[in-house]
């Protein structure tokens, strides 16, 4: 499976009369774009604005961003299955990228139908928050959508993310017949071998536990060709992430830090060089029972022996009761003799708890990205419990609901904490110490 | 340092001077200037420091009653007005450990004063004191005195000026067992394959996170006999009546609540909801017996299966809590069912 990826650098975004990628320049002309938006008749609002990196802007409430990409060659679609998107299997031709920005979906629809959820998440363009995360240095074009509240939730998550693909596409279709300004194959080509053969597991939290009813497994959270069910592992070749294969937020994770995944990425260019990048097992968590969590642990294990792994990376995207599923998969590789590394956040360690919810020893080999938590103070960076300062400007609502039982009013633009913060991709330096 | 720092020390009898093993029973005594290794300690301050006066105590008076000792030494050590306490160092002794963890512990809690002892990291003291006291790493014997008060010294200034201390290994004291963030060289995922190909190579590496030890958790011992028991509903569920009046919290729950089911066969979705943000709450909203099972257990009870409910319903919500509360909660709820008699409790999880 041969992949090469075009990348178009945008280094500005303005907006005129035609939408085009020139130079560098992305221009936009929104008036079009936003009609096309609202030709949904789920869409009650449409509207774009641009925040660049550096600026006092806060976005809130985020719940994905999604870098432009399309297939110009090769079959099926870029951030397939999502959507009603096609499902052909992809990772083969050529795609094309829009780098340094990102389509940024704000938006108050709620991701579950669990009790008492809210959005949380939001990007500071500057200032601590904004030198944490990756998608505070793009330029971020901000689709401010909402969908008809009568409608289920699965809908009005189904036309606010349709919204912002389609937008995406759009914007992603201007580099079409244009020659990328830069290009990087990727190929899992034959290497030495001597090499040692290593996979990736990433562990997806699956929607089914906190939206199971009424969802034919086609959610608009993180989703494997659209598919966000409990799933056994699947085995991927990583050129199909890339392709967005694996694609929608989960809290703070988005379809940008996917297909940009630095784990895969890291991996993917140390093939042949010191290592031997043999696939990705992609793994669902929040099973219901321990026999059936532990089944999907062994199968893991089983799945990445059968593709000859001496080694596996594994990384998850934080909870607590997935945990379970990660660090028995953990184990179950150790067993099977395949070494493992786990990437992983902290609990917090508030009263010297201990920051690991099952301290099973095969866990002997741990990259520690953040130590997170409510109110934890502690170290460098902002934890929840320091304010950031204020931003000049907010894009998406003035206003947010706080406290418990969220009926406390505050002003977006004011001091805020920072919402819970894991680098499941490995894109941060931060690291958890003993002290 | 423009003024010289005030330094209190603390030493065992034998280290004071006062005799071998006979002389372990003694109480507590102070006396101006250094003692014994406080000589040695002096001359690693340097003239930047001088030590005021010496607590002598002996082990076994000490050891066999740490917080009243702990406290004598305390007002002992006031009236000298201290810019820094040292204690020690111990080595291998462990009477003599605990002794001066407990002196550092109590001068930094009780009169805000920094504090330094320094130990061997197998001595009793170090696993007892660690959290709160800052130990240095030292060897199982005084032979390397000098040398030990020294590194005390250079930490211990930096503690007195307020300056964060760099890592356990780099800086020589005993890890308190605590965790706090910082930025490492290299992101995480380029440190995940480092590790890993080190792993598979053979090589050493370092995990960053040495795994933590829970406290274990003995199972209680059966009940004899259930149809005698009084038992009680917990849920971790997110269970509050309708519209949450005490405003319990979806996720990161810093309270636990109890709600009288006095005279109730069942709970109503009427009068109930869950405000748990980690499931799907459709099915407990449309019955939220299928979360807290009131409606069997008041069955079992006229069937005499079990002895008598208890009238209250324990409830909090389980996710995103931290393990600190968590902990809280759980002592909070035993405390209170074991002076209400309960025997047994059917506690259900999401």
């Amino acid at each position: 499976m041969r992949l090469e990826l075009g990348s178009f650098p945008v280094t500005d975004i303005v907006f005129g009369a035609r939408t085009r990628w020139q130079d560098s320049v992305l221009e936009i002309d929104a008036r079009a774009l936003l009609e096309e938006m609202r030709s949904d008749p789920r869409i009650t609002r449409a509207e774009l604005e641009l925040a660049r990196p550096g600026e006092s802007v806060r976005i809130w409430p985020v719940r994905d961003a999604v870098e432009p990409r399309i297939k110009v060659e090769g079959p099926g679609v870029a951030y397939p299955g999502i959507c009603g998107r096609a499902i052909d299997t992809v990772g083969q031709g050529r795609t094309h990228r829009l780098a340094g920005m990102s389509v940024v979906e704000v938006s108050e629809v709620l991701p579950h139908d669990a009790g008492g959820d809210y959005n949380s998440i939001f990007y500071d363009m500057s200032g601590p928050w904004a030198e944490m995360i990756p998608m505070s240095k793009l330029l971020n074009l901000c689709l401010l959508v909402e969908a008809d509240p009568a409608l289920t939730i699965i809908d009005q998550n189904d036309a606010v993310h349709r919204a912002t693909l389609k937008l995406a596409d759009r914007l992603a279709a201007t580099t079409v017949g244009l020659e990328p300004p830069q290009r990087e194959v990727f190929e899992l080509g034959p290497v030495d071998p001597a090499l040692p053969k290593v996979v990736y597991i990433p562990c997806l939290h699956s929607a089914q536990a906190m939206s199971g009813n009424g969802s034919n497994g086609f959610f608009c959270t993180t989703a494997t060709y659209g598919l966000s069910m409990l799933t056994p592992p699947w085995p991927m070749h990583p050129n199909e992430i890339l392709d967005g294969a694996i694609t929608g937020p989960y809290r703070i994770a988005t379809s940008w830090h996917l297909a940009n995944n630095r784990i895969l990425l890291e991996l993917y260019r140390r093939h042949g060089v010191d290592l031997n990048f043999a696939g990705v097992i992609a793994v669902r968590t929040e099973w219901t029972t321990m026999e059936e969590k532990e089944l999907m642990c062994l199968q893991t294990a089983k799945v990445a022996q059968m593709l000859g792994a001496q080694g596996a990376i594994v990384a998850w995207d934080a909870g607590g009761n997935e945990f379970l599923e990660v660090v028995h998969t953990v184990r179950a590789c150790q067993r099977a003799g395949i070494k493992t590394v786990l990437l992983t956040s902290e609990d917090d360690p508030t009263g010297g708890a201990p920051t690991l919810l099952e301290p099973l020893p095969e866990a002997d080999a741990v990259v520690s990205t953040f130590i997170g938590g409510s109110g934890y103070p502690g170290g460098s960076g902002p934890a929840s419990s320091q304010m950031l300062p204020a931003m000049a400007r907010v894009i998406g609502s003035p206003t947010r609901l706080v406290g418990a039982v969220r009926d406390e009013v505050i002003d977006v633009a004011g001091p805020m904490p920072p919402p819970r913060y894991n680098d499941t991709y490995g894109f941060g330096r931060y690291s958890g110490v003993e002290y | 340092m423009a003024k010289a720092l005030r330094v209190v020390h603390y030493v065992n009898h034998f280290f004071g001077q006062k005799g071998g093993e006979a002389a372990a029973g003694l109480p507590p005594e102070v006396r101006e200037g250094p003692v014994g290794p406080g000589l040695a300690l002096e001359k690693a301050l340097e003239g930047r420091g001088r030590v005021v006066a010496t607590v002598v105590c002996g082990d076994d008076h000490f050891s066999e009653n740490l917080d009243q000792v702990g406290q004598q030494i305390m007002a002992l050590i006031k009236p000298y007005a201290p810019d820094l306490v040292v204690a020690g160092p111990a080595y291998g002794s462990g009477r003599y450990g605990m002794a001066c963890g407990k002196v550092c512990e109590l001068a930094q809690r009780e009169l805000r004063v920094p504090a330094i002892t320094g130990m061997n990291e197998e001595n009793p003291g170090a696993d007892l004191f660690r959290r709160e006291a800052l130990i240095v790493s030292t060897g199982e014997t005084a032979r390397t005195m000098a040398q030990d008060l020294g590194r005390m010294v250079r930490l211990a200034e930096k503690l007195v000026e307020g300056q964060e201390l760099g890592e356990p290994a780099q800086e020589g004291y005993i890890p308190h067992g605590l965790r706090k963030n910082r930025l490492a060289e290299w992101s995480a995922s380029r440190r995940a394959v480092d590790m890993l190909l080190a792993k598979i190579g053979g090589r050493s590496f370092q995990t960053e996170l040495p795994l933590p030890k829970f406290e274990p958790v003995a199972a209680p011992a059966a009940i004899g006999d259930v149809s005698r028991a009084r038992i009680a509903l917990i849920t971790d569920g997110g269970l509050v009546p309708k519209g949450n009046p005490d405003r319990l919290e979806s996720r990161g729950a810093t309270k636990w609540l109890g709600y009288s089911i006095s005279g109730r066969d069942r709970l109503t979705p009427q009068e109930y909801e869950s405000v748990h943000t980690g499931f799907d709450t459709t099915l407990v909203n449309q019955d939220p017996n299928r979360l807290v099972p009131l409606d069997a257990a008041r069955e079992l009870e006229q069937e005499g299966e079990i002895g008598k409910l208890h009238e209250e319903i324990l409830t909090t919500t389980g996710v995103w809590t931290s393990l600190a509360n968590a902990r809280k909660f759980g002592r909070e709820m035993a405390e209170k069912l074991k002076l209400e008699h309960i025997e047994g409790v059917i506690l259900t999880s999401t």
